[in-house]
């Protein structure tokens, strides 16, 4: 019996290595209590640039990122996971993720956003680096908090620079190569795409 | 003068709601009884397609508690068992084997995965081995790796879409900060190749410091070799332990049966409700119609005609039924197989339901059979009828 058990564990391996596709939180009860500690529940939808608004929101998401959206998780017709948090019945915010191509691997950039749009917490689910200790660092990520979309309207993805604010995020990494632009790509595409699906309402 | 057949489908017609109901019923049992074949035909293929997808007959794995050290790999320890590498000359001197691929499985702990880290996976092959074992691995860019210690990754069709990579780019092995250079992706096989980083294991040994250590070899055996024979052959090596795929099949078909002998109960409870549906349905008609049938006997039906008359009703309802529930079967294979899948403790990949004409056909016939037996009762007390007694009756006096 042992034997068909590690047989059958051999076939299940895989799946059990990369369970997690897509964006959506790896464990959302628990990530969005800890997003939100005031939340009493959730809700989550799931939308696309092809539902939401077709090919003219596909092109508004691009204008506001400043790039073109393309690769796998970057089609018009990629689902999002968006997360309504409640309190009561009261709406404190929203938790939304993307994934990003980073240096090692996918990358999967959380926002948990206020009623406004603003940055209220940041958290890097998966990130396959050497300075990724810097990059989870408090220290680094509580930047983010009080940024919303409006400040990365300047924010050029191939240069580095924009507004002061996002001027003053410095790249936490030691090593020459670094996922940092990556993070940054990531961030305002989230709230690119937050503005599409949630605040432009 | 009309058929038999026909007042017997204009006697349906005058109860409609409940004709429409019994068929429903009939439809419901037929659905299931079809998935129920569907299933058994589908997952067998399915799992033989899996297991010979494998590439090898049997796999030679170092002794000791292999059910631990899946428990260890689970929880991410280290401590996986290992066979020397040497084996493999053991292995090549025997005239019964074709084939032999060594494999090295390694895992990693990392701690940025999520919140609370994941586990990472590598299956460390042979470039030169490996391939031939496993002719239905098909690139859609790049190849296998340059050479057998290049700190290489081919990767599965699922992790590079999950990984975002693409031939060229580096991927990190958590813990050990090792870069390696993805060299090639795999198109979608539909096996657990897709979600599977391979490495060269000669890589893996060096990285992970388990130089000449191997943790299994895949062995495919000559045509018209005996395996069982074989396999007591294997034993002789010291330190290994012999599992065969047919061993493989077995356990996974042990560990579904719960399962299907579950959905067989339901599928007999559904064609006994039915058989009782249909039964109740066709004796409330012949109550209703008492009088009605002691008239058609006095005006000449005879006792056979009755019996005809009554069985045909019963017929039509379970033809229908049976058309219907087999249609449906049919539309709502995926969502069967999405609630199954959801269920077993192991679902090979492929389509688990498999349902073709003739298994719609055969289990309309089974169904149509059914509804006959259970239209017996009601037909032969239909006969009986005496037609002084009946047209002398009020109603439902049977």
């Amino acid at each position: 019996m042992k034997v068909h058990v590690f047989l059958l564990f051999i076939l299940l391996f895989p799946i059990l290595i990369s369970a997690a596709t897509g964006c959506d939180l790896n464990d959302p009860d628990a990530d969005i209590k800890r997003l939100f500690p005031q939340s009493t529940g959730y809700k989550t939808a799931y939308l696309s640039l092809q539902k939401t608004g077709g090919s003219d929101a596909l092109k508004r998401v691009e204008k506001s990122l400043g790039d073109k959206l393309s690769g796998t998780y970057e089609t018009i017709d990629v689902p999002y996971s968006v997360y309504t948090v409640f309190k009561g019945k009261d709406v404190l915010g929203y938790v939304h993720g993307v994934n990003q191509k980073g240096q090692y691997g996918g990358l999967q950039v959380f926002l948990a956003l206020d009623n406004r749009g603003v940055i209220s917490n940041f958290y890097l689910q998966k990130l396959s680096s050497k300075d990724a200790k810097y990059f989870k660092d408090k220290k680094f990520t509580s930047q983010f908090k009080g940024l919303a979309l409006v400040d990365f309207s300047t924010y050029n993805l191939a240069t580095g620079k924009g507004s002061s604010k996002l001027n003053a995020i410095k790249d936490p990494a030691t090593s020459p190569k670094s996922d940092f632009a990556a993070i940054m790509r990531a961030v305002k595409k989230n709230l690119s795409l937050m503005q599409e699906f949630v605040f432009k309402k | 003068m009309p058929s038999i057949t026909g007042i017997a489908y204009k006697n349906l017609r005058r109860k409609r709601i409940r004709s429409i109901l019994t068929i429903f019923g009939i439809a419901l049992s037929t659905w299931v009884l079809v998935s129920l074949f569907g299933f058994n035909r589908g997952y067998e293929a399915s799992l033989n397609n899996d297991i010979d997808n494998l590439g090898f007959q049997v796999l030679l794995t170092a002794k000791g508690c292999p059910y631990e050290a899946a428990t260890l790999m689970l929880q991410g320890s280290k401590s996986l068992r290992y066979m020397p590498e040497t084996v493999l000359d053991s292995l090549n001197q025997n005239a019964a084997v074709d084939k032999i691929t060594p494999m090295l499985m390694q895992t990693v702990f990392d701690v940025n995965k999520g919140e609370e880290g994941g586990m990472v996976g590598y299956l460390g092959i042979d470039p030169e081995t490996y391939p031939s074992m496993k002719p239905y691995l098909t690139f859609s860019s790049g190849a296998w790796f340059t050479d057998r210690d290049a700190k290489e990754a081919v990767l599965g069709y699922e992790v590079a879409e999950l990984e975002q990579r693409e031939v060229g780019d580096l991927m990190l092995i958590p813990e050990k900060e090792v870069e390696v250079t993805v060299v090639g992706i795999m198109k979608r096989s539909g096996t657990q190749d897709d979600g599977t980083i391979f490495m060269p294991y000669k890589a893996l040994q060096t990285i992970f410091g388990v130089e000449n250590q191997l943790t299994s070899v895949g062995i495919k055996v000559k045509q018209d070799v005996d395996i069982n024979a074989y396999e007591e052959q294997l034993y002789s090596i010291p330190d290994v332990q012999v599992v065969s795929m047919a061993q493989v099949k077995n356990t996974i078909s042990n560990l579904v049966s719960t399962a299907k002998v579950m959905v067989m109960s339901i599928a007999i409870i559904a064609i006994l409700i039915a058989m009782v549906g249909v039964m109740n349905t066709i004796l409330m008609s012949v109550l209703e119609r008492y009088q009605e049938i002691g008239i058609m006997k006095s005006m000449g039906a005879t006792t056979f005609h009755i019996f005809r008359l009554i069985w045909f009703e019963t017929v039509i309802l379970c033809a229908l039924g049976g058309i219907i529930g087999s249609l449906f079967s049919i539309v709502m294979a995926s969502l069967t197989e999405t609630l199954i899948r959801y269920i077993l403790p192991y679902a090979p990949s492929g389509a688990l339901i498999r349902i073709d004409f003739m298994l719609a056909i055969k289990s309309i016939g089974i169904i149509t059979i059914i509804g006959l037996l259970s239209g017996i009762y009601p037909a032969y007390r239909a006969a009986k009828i005496k037609p002084i007694e009946a047209i002398r009756s009020s109603e439902g006096e049977l």
